[in-house]
């Protein structure tokens, strides 16, 4: 039962974007296609699961057990780096199709604050290895949905009579200004 | 002399990070509930762009095109955490309120953008002015949202409170959602001023 | 040089320098954040227990509460890991103090809590840390809500619409003080009790 308040948790109360504003950059910059949105997102939820392993494992079984805490922002990114170029490598070799779907946006995801943010997060609240993989899951289908959520909007406004000023990114932001209004409404759900 | 300038003037408004370039926009909403918080979200920035900068641009013929990537990321998070530990021991209270966007500054795409397309192909002097005008552009904008936020969210600038205590204030800005539509709006003005800038000249 | 071995030297060279350089900053950085973070404690401390003119912290002698049963006395040191006792002048106890923790709209709400030892009455509390909205949730942080606690003893039901009037548009922010006062305040006076 815990377990499905982390998750419901991360994808609506706390969403990470619309809520935390972790992830803004690939928000604003692949919400223009809901099909391109898909595929980030689902390539972010991934990375976001095997880094939430992966940090966990780092944070308590080598940096606090040598007292090394504060190295913990320099050898989170570089993992959670090392770990993405792997998979990129991994997903080539052995299933093309994934890696034409998924490939251009794992390079990406690196410099996505999201993932890094939600790896400081879950150490910050102390999860178990279990809570911080469903925490990573959850934080990654909220990104998705998020991310779904805007390109579905944005599509749609091609057709609209935008002013002139606000064309392109400015009305985004409105637009998530609306959607975060929205989830405002999952507030003290959990 | 006056290429040196430009590369300083140029992240101030027309390569402007925040609202031209759209990059590094998740502190620009998360940290601007008040002017002060952006102020000092900009300088911490700032102070990791010149240093990274600064640092890159002297190790460029050091360090093979291979493996940039990782140095890159090292030496911004060499930085970022200097910057958090320090802010933590001298300014506890902003460092309470940046929170983890202290550490999450390493991925802040300014930074790797700078480095990758500008320190790591310029001399120390111009990386570092480049740096700096970056730096301060951003710094401008996130004090510019902040005070707007705090002045219709909170009735207060710089944390000096000129409503009653008891008037009532939009809170709406102070809220997720109004990040988001300030920045909308803000980006719009952006651009009606540099089409009027455009038609001028 | 071997070009694959140049880029493992560099690699490890700039890695070293910057492990080297933050164990540095940390050494530095690291007495004068526990220094202020004590500081700030025991102003907050001050606060809450204003007769109080030198103040022990409880669970560095957590011994002292095992007696009859151990797995409650466990239970009690846990949940009291930051608890404070107040002395007056003659060394004799005044009262103790607690941090009680509840779950706000931006994570934790960290309240100190100060009792009175003789009346068991809250004597006041001060905000120890919250990542709420400024100008909604962080309205927690005013005295007048703050000295809605006061006098308050475990016999009162501290609960929301009840005894606690939530703040207008930040009624978790409130609840989340109110479990936060709530939660160890029985433990609390149960482990100062013992103390005596």
């Amino acid at each position: 039962m815990e377990l499905f308040y982390i998750f419901i948790g991360a994808v609506f109360v706390n969403n990470f974007v619309l809520v935390r504003f972790l992830g803004i950059c690939p928000f604003m910059g692949v919400s223009k296609q809901t099909e391109t949105a898909l595929g980030m997102g689902l390539a972010t939820t991934f990375v976001m699961v095997v880094s939430a392993a992966l940090t966990w494992l780092l944070q308590w079984f080598v940096l606090e057990p040598f007292g090394l805490p504060f190295l913990q922002t320099p050898v989170f990114i570089l993992s959670i780096a090392s770990m993405v170029q792997l998979v990129e490598m991994f997903l080539n070799k052995t299933s093309p199709g994934l890696h034409r779907a998924l490939g251009i946006y794992l390079p990406l995801i690196t410099t996505n604050c999201a993932v890094l943010g939600f790896s400081l997060i879950a150490v910050q609240g102390a999860y178990s290895f279990i809570q911080s993989i469903i925490f990573g899951l959850g934080a990654g289908v909220g990104f998705t949905l998020a991310l779904m959520l805007l390109a579905g909007i944005r599509e749609e406004m091609q057709f609209a009579d935008v002013p002139e000023p606000l064309k392109g990114i400015g009305i985004a932001f409105v637009i998530a200004g609306l959607l975060s209004l929205a989830f405002s409404g999952f507030s003290g759900l959990v | 002399m006056g290429g040196l300038m430009k590369e300083f003037f140029k992240g101030l408004w027309n390569d402007n990070p925040t609202f031209r370039l759209q990059i590094g926009l998740c502190p620009v909403l998360a940290v601007t509930s008040s002017a002060l918080n952006g102020l000092g979200m900009g300088l911490a920035t700032t102070f990791v762009l010149i240093c990274s900068s600064v640092l890159i641009s002297l190790l460029k013929n050091v360090i093979p095109s291979k493996v940039r990537i990782p140095c890159y990321i090292i030496v911004i998070a060499t930085f970022s955490t200097i910057v958090d530990l320090v802010m933590h021991a001298f300014l506890p209270d902003l460092h309470r309120v940046l929170g983890i966007f202290i550490p999450l500054i390493v991925v802040n795409c300014i930074l790797m953008g700078r480095a990758e397309a500008f320190a790591s192909k310029n001399s120390v002097v111009s990386s570092a002015l480049d740096g700096l005008g970056m730096g301060l552009g951003f710094t401008w904008a996130l004090t510019l949202i902040g005070a707007i936020r705090e002045i219709l969210g909170s009735g207060s600038i710089f944390n000096h409170k000129f409503v009653a205590d008891t008037a009532a204030t939009f809170g709406f800005f102070s809220l997720p959602p109004g990040a988001f539509v300030t920045v909308g709006i803000l980006i719009a003005g952006m651009n009606i001023i540099s089409a009027r800038l455009r038609k001028a000249s | 040089m071997n070009e694959s071995v140049r880029m493992i030297v560099v690699l490890t060279v700039i890695a070293m320098v910057s492990g080297g350089l933050l164990a540095w900053v940390n050494d530095w950085t690291g007495a004068i954040i526990s220094e202020n973070q004590l500081q700030a404690m025991m102003a907050s401390i001050q606060e809450v227990l204003p007769t109080a003119t030198r103040v022990e912290i409880l669970s560095s002698s957590p011994s002292t509460l095992v007696e009859e049963d151990p797995d409650q006395a466990r239970e009690v040191e846990q949940a009291t890991t930051e608890m404070f006792i107040g002395f007056d002048d003659n060394d004799r106890p005044v009262g103790y103090a607690f941090v009680g923790e509840g779950p706000g709209y931006g994570g934790a709400v960290r309240v100190l809590v100060g009792v009175d030892g003789a009346s068991g009455k809250i004597l006041g509390i001060s905000i120890v840390s919250h990542a709420e909205t400024p100008g909604l949730g962080s309205r927690i942080e005013e005295e007048s809500f703050r000295s809605q606690f006061v006098g308050k003893t475990l016999n009162d039901p501290i609960a929301l619409g009840r005894d606690i009037d939530a703040l207008t548009g930040a009624t978790v922010s409130s609840r989340a003080v109110v479990q936060a006062v709530r939660t160890g305040f029985e433990d609390a006076s149960i482990a100062y009790e013992r103390s005596r």
